[in-house]
């Protein structure tokens, strides 16, 4: 018989068990379902729209994360189960979540022949939506842009900008002028650059020394550090600073659309790595290593290669970036000359030149003591 | 017969307790247990090492501590003299007005606190509001106010406003007149008044008030990314830093499990010396 007190034990105990359940996971069949972990973008309507047009009765959700590790963290922590495609910056997909298994290789078949319509940079496929063997396809690539630092043009040309590249920021008269945009993982391969150490290779004890000298330097001059790219610009427009360390077309764009066309991306003309200076990122969508996986994922990557949801990612709310498919002409047909000016078009052929893949950087545990240690003092 | 009875007692209270168990103990547990796994491993099946609470003291995260406590400690300290005054018209003398304050601060709640910060960065920010209005208005070209420490205390002090004020009207409205009005007979001064009477008895609202804007404060790190351009870094950042692009989970744990310590203990000791009841309205 069941009593009060029976009752009450039994409603701890499903109470505990719930608790320790963790994420739930759908006991059904999950043809219908499809969870994305992404970048702002991809979540919106206008993306998704059309894609539950498609597949009627399908649930389709998808979560923006706000940085590449706090997204990966979420998968970490057992999230796998949870979601269905990630879509974080390139190393982090190569050099943890694949090894980890965190994420698993997609259908190279089926995928292959669409890195042919994109830009040449990323034909072939590109490298780093492959595994450390080449044979598995990892991810696809859609959005990426050049990242290393921003000015304001109507303070300092971009011509001079180009050719000083991040000595500019060394340079003491521009002590309290500028900003530095906190996504730490950037700022650490920026500031190895900026003391002419190549971040991707290994360094030394004088070589660590050199980067905590320009690190406390950059902090140092710093205005305002901030890792809200709005407030950002906001501050180089109302003239508070004339430049912010670091940034891109991924920062720049949203200001630039807004007519403010002085706010620029910078590439560097020259640089440690292999005489380059400038870093890009290409963002890679991969399939999350789901234990009950849903074939939506796989259809979800064939979908927005299509020119018109090319389009609407490239220009979904927050920021505005390139994306690979822009080789097609019906894809490069749909954009106007607002749009391309605002993703800094003009030059990004020689930007994507002068710049070298966003990349693990091998010393980075010490690299971020010491640019935590100096962004403290 | 009596046994059973309090058994029943026990048992009934079982489920709500495993159920706070699990809810607040068992995540700070986890934290705890990963704060002594070594640096940079994401499960906790390895050799606890105290590397950890090491690097703490050798990499300068003692200077966040102290800033976060620090200006947690000025924004209380400002918090208690602005609302001691209003909190005492609120208890004592104004009447009807007093729930018209009460909504207003209440309603500020309903706004998140981002967008309040922000609606403040846009007032004080250079060409901002204020800057703005006094360029085209009066002709002076200021700079804006953002981006130092004095701004954060400014943020903390604002945002936690209402957490020192209810507690404090709750506690000075405890203070019986007719104790003060029998001072005063006798013969005190005002002064005396204010110290002998209406502090020692609004004690406890006074250190419920402190504690929840201290705690809270020394927690907060919207106000220092936002108003104070991070012109300091304060101990939340490091965490949250660690967890993130540090990607060293067992380091943000021991940074959150040294600040969940010095802030426990605090509130352990300062709710010790209160009596907690009489302002739960309990008192018999």
């Amino acid at each position: 018989m069941v009593n009060r007190r029976t009752f009450l034990k039994g409603t701890a105990a499903v109470a505990g068990l719930a608790a320790l359940a963790g994420p739930r996971r759908s006991w059904a069949g999950r043809e219908n379902e499809l969870n994305i972990l992404c970048w702002e973008g991809y979540n919106t309507d206008d993306v998704l729209g059309p894609f539950r047009a498609k597949h009627p009765g399908s649930r389709v959700r998808a979560e923006s994360g706000t940085s590449d590790p706090d997204m990966i963290n979420k998968l970490r922590a057992g999230e796998v189960n949870v979601w269905d495609l990630i879509n974080v910056n390139q190393p982090w997909a190569r050099n943890q979540l694949y090894p980890e298994g965190l994420i698993k290789p997609l259908n190279r078949a089926r995928f292959e022949p669409y890195f042919d319509l994109m830009l040449p940079e990323f034909q072939g496929p590109y490298p780093l939506a492959l595994d450390e063997s080449g044979k598995e396809l990892i991810g696809m690539v859609q959005r990426f842009g050049p990242f290393s630092f921003v000015v304001n043009t109507d303070k300092i040309s971009r011509q001079m900008a180009e050719d000083q590249g991040y000595k500019l920021f060394l340079d003491p008269k521009m002590k309290g002028r500028y900003g530095v945009l906190t996504y730490d993982n950037w700022n650490i391969m920026h500031m190895c650059m900026a003391a002419d150490l190549n971040p991707f290779a290994p360094l030394g004890e004088s070589d660590f020394a050199k980067f905590s000298k320009v690190a406390k330097a950059i902090f140092d001059g710093a205005k305002l550090l901030t890792d809200d790219l709005v407030g950002m610009n906001t501050a180089l427009i109302n003239g508070e600073i004339d430049a912010y360390f670091t940034g891109g077309t991924y920062t720049a764009s949203p200001a630039r659309f807004d007519g403010q066309t002085q706010v620029r991306g910078i590439t560097p003309k020259s640089g440690p790595v292999n005489g380059k200076g400038g870093v890009v990122w290409v963002e890679v969508t991969s399939a999350v290593n789901n234990p009950d996986p849903t074939p939506l994922a796989e259809d979800f990557l064939e979908f927005v290669q299509q020119p018109e949801i090319c389009k609407v990612v490239a220009f979904a709310e927050g920021t505005y970036n390139p994306v690979t498919q822009m080789a097609n002409p019906k894809v490069m047909a749909l954009f106007d000359k607002d749009e391309l000016d605002a993703i800094q078009w003009d030059s990004l052929p020689e930007e994507m030149e002068r710049s070298v893949d966003y990349q693990i950087v091998v010393d980075y545990n010490r690299l971020n003591e010491l640019y935590n240690a100096a962004k403290r003092s | 017969m009596d046994r059973i009875e309090e058994r029943q007692g026990l048992l009934s209270a079982l489920p709500l307790s495993v159920l706070m168990v699990l809810i607040f103990v068992a995540p700070l547990i986890v934290v705890a247990v990963f704060s002594i796994m070594p640096p940079r491993v994401f499960d906790v099946l390895h050799m606890p090492s105290f590397e950890n609470y090491r690097i703490f003291f050798t990499q300068g995260y003692y200077r966040s501590l102290g800033w976060a406590l620090g200006m947690a400690a000025m924004a209380t300290v400002t918090l208690f003299v602005i609302c001691y005054p209003l909190a005492y018209a609120m208890a004592k003398i104004f009447k009807k007005f007093t729930l018209i304050i009460t909504i207003a601060v209440v309603v500020t709640l309903f706004v998140s606190e981002n967008i309040r910060l922000f609606g403040w960065v846009l007032t004080l920010m250079k060409g901002g509001l204020i800057s703005g209005y006094l360029r085209t208005y009066a002709g002076i070209d200021i700079d804006g106010w953002l981006y130092n420490v004095p701004v954060i205390v400014f943020g903390l002090v604002y945002v936690y406003f209402p957490f020192m004020l209810f507690p404090l009207v709750q506690g000075i409205s405890m203070v019986p007149e007719e104790v003060r009005q029998a001072a005063s007979d006798l013969g005190a001064s005002r002064t005396r008044i204010f110290f002998e009477i209406d502090l020692p008895l609004a004690m406890p609202g006074i250190v419920v008030g402190s504690l929840l804007t201290f705690v809270l404060a020394a927690g907060a790190m919207a106000e220092s990314k936002l108003l104070g351009g991070q012109a300091v870094i304060v101990m939340a950042d490091e965490i949250e830093a660690a967890f993130t692009f540090g990607q060293n989970w067992s380091l943000g744990s021991a940074l959150a499990m040294i600040l969940i310590l010095i802030i426990g203990s605090l509130a352990f000791f300062a709710l010790s010396r209160v009596d907690l009841d009489g302002i739960m309205g309990r008192r018999g």
